[in-house]
C-alpha cells in the first residue's frame, strides 16, 4: 500500500469510528463512492463531526466556505487528498 | 421510527397548501397595512383575517378544536376564533419585528439569566423554540440584548411563501437562515457559534422520512423530531429552550429555560441524553401550552392517536 492509501484505510476508521457507523466495515468503503445522499449516505450533522475529527486528528480545517467543500467531501479519496495536501502546509 | 399515517399526511399538505396558497394574499395585505397603517390600526383589520382562516380552513379549525378540547376546553367556535385571531396577531406583528419597529411593543424577559449565562464566555449557544407562541419575537432579543447575530436553522419548504413575503422585507433576515438540507448546514452553524452567534431551532414538526420520538403532550402521545436535538449534540453549545408568547395587546413574554450544557460526550453515547432532552421538550411544550393556550400555532393533527 502506499501512502495515500494508507491514509486512505486511516480515514475510513476515522469514518466509521467517528460517526458510530455499525454496520460498515472501513476496508468496504471504495475510495470514489459517494459519501453523501447516495453511497455511505452521510448527512449533514455526519459532516460536522467529521471535520471535527479531521481538525483533531490531523490539524486540517476544512471550513464551510471554503470553495472546494463539494470535491472534498465528495469521496475518501478527495478526502483523504485534501488532508495530505493540506497536512504538510 | 414509525411511518406517517396517509391521512394525517394529507391534512398536513392540506395545511401547507392553505398557508402557501391562501397565504400569499393574505400575508401581502397584512405586511401592506402594518407598514402603511401602523399596529393599532391594522388591529383593527384582524378580525376579518381570522374570520377568513376560520371559514376557509377546516383542517385548521378541528385541529384547533381537537387541541382546545385535549387541553380541557369544550372547543367552541368562539374559542377557535380566539385562536385564529391569536396567530392572526403574531403574523402582524413579524412584520413589525422584521423592520426594526419593536418600541410598539411590550416585550418582557423571564429566565434571560440562562441566557446571559450560556453566552458569557463570547461563544454562541443553541435556543430552541417551537410553534407554541412567536418566533420573530426573538430577533428582537437577539439583537438588542447582547449585540450577537441569530442563525435560524430551518428546512428550506417549511412555510417557504410566507417565509419569503416576510424575509424580503428585511435582507438582513433572509441571509440570516441556513437551510437544512445542505451537507454544510451544520458546519455553518458551528461555524457561527464560534463568533458567537446564537443558533435558532424550532423542534415540534417531524421532517418526512425523520427519526422521531413519542412523547406526551397534553395526556396523548405526539411524535416530535429527534433531529433537531441531535445537530444540538453535535454542535456542543449550550442548549437552551425559549418560548416567546403573546399575552394580548401589545404584550409578549419571553421564557428562557436551561436545558443543557454542550455536550462532549461521543456520538456513540449519545442516545439516551438526546431522548431526555426530547421528552423534557414535550414536558415544558406542554407546560407553557396550557398556560398560554391561544399560542398554539401547530393548526394540523399533532398527535399519534385519531381523538
Amino acid at each position: 500500500m502506499n501512502d495515500l492509501q494508507t491514509l486512505e484505510a486511516e480515514v475510513a476508521t476515522l469514518i466509521v469510528e467517528t460517526l458510530n457507523l455499525e454496520d460498515v466495515d472501513p476496508a468496504e468503503i471504495e475510495p470514489d463512492e459517494p459519501l453523501f445522499n447516495t453511497g455511505l449516505g452521510l448527512d449533514s450533522i455526519d459532516a460536522l463531526e467529521l471535520a471535527l475529527a479531521i481538525s483533531n486528528r490531523y490539524g486540517v480545517q476544512i471550513r464551510s466556505d471554503d470553495a472546494d467543500i463539494v470535491r472534498i467531501f465528495a469521496s475518501l479519496r478527495s478526502l483523504a487528498e485534501t488532508i495530505d495536501r493540506r497536512r504538510t502546509q | 421510527m414509525s411511518s406517517v399515517a396517509p391521512e394525517r399526511v394529507r391534512a398536513i399538505e392540506a395545511w401547507n397548501e392553505l398557508d402557501e396558497r391562501g397565504s400569499p394574499i393574505l400575508i401581502r395585505a397584512i405586511r401592506w397595512i402594518a407598514l402603511h397603517l401602523g399596529r393599532r390600526t391594522s388591529r383593527w383589520l384582524l378580525p376579518p383575517i381570522a374570520g377568513y382562516f376560520l371559514l376557509a380552513a377546516p383542517v385548521a379549525r378541528r385541529s384547533s378544536r381537537q387541541y382546545l378540547r385535549r387541553l380541557g376546553l369544550r372547543g367552541h367556535w368562539w374559542q377557535v376564533a380566539r385562536h385564529i385571531h391569536c396567530f392572526a396577531c403574531t403574523i402582524l406583528d413579524r412584520v413589525f419585528l422584521l423592520t426594526d419597529r419593536m418600541a410598539t411593543l411590550d416585550i418582557h424577559l423571564h429566565g434571560e439569566q440562562a441566557l446571559d449565562e450560556a453566552l458569557r464566555d463570547g461563544r454562541g449557544c443553541v435556543l430552541i423554540g417551537s410553534h407554541l407562541g412567536s418566533f420573530e419575537v426573538l430577533r428582537a432579543l437577539a439583537i438588542n440584548r447582547h449585540g450577537r447575530g441569530l442563525k435560524v436553522l430551518m428546512q428550506p419548504e417549511h412555510n417557504r411563501i410566507v417565509t419569503d413575503l416576510l424575509h424580503a422585507l428585511n435582507p438582513t433576515v433572509a441571509g440570516s437562515v441556513i437551510p437544512l438540507g445542505g451537507f454544510d448546514s451544520l458546519l455553518r452553524a458551528h461555524e457561527a457559534l464560534g463568533r458567537g452567534e446564537i443558533i435558532g431551532m424550532l423542534a415540534d414538526r417531524n421532517a418526512p422520512d425523520g427519526a422521531r420520538l413519542e412523547c406526551d403532550f397534553l395526556g396523548a402521545p405526539a411524535a416530535f423530531p429527534l433531529g433537531p436535538w441531535q445537530a444540538a449534540a453535535a454542535l456542543k453549545a449550550p442548549v437552551l429552550l425559549f418560548f416567546g408568547l403573546y399575552s394580548g395587546a401589545n404584550r409578549y413574554d419571553i421564557h428562557f429555560e436551561w436545558l443543557a450544557d454542550a455536550l462532549e460526550a461521543p456520538r456513540r453515547e449519545r442516545a439516551d441524553t438526546v431522548a431526555g432532552w426530547v421528552e423534557r421538550y414535550a414536558e415544558r411544550l406542554d407546560h407553557w401550552a396550557r398556560r398560554a393556550p391561544y399560542n398554539w400555532f401547530n393548526f394540523y393533527p399533532f398527535w399519534s392517536d385519531r381523538a
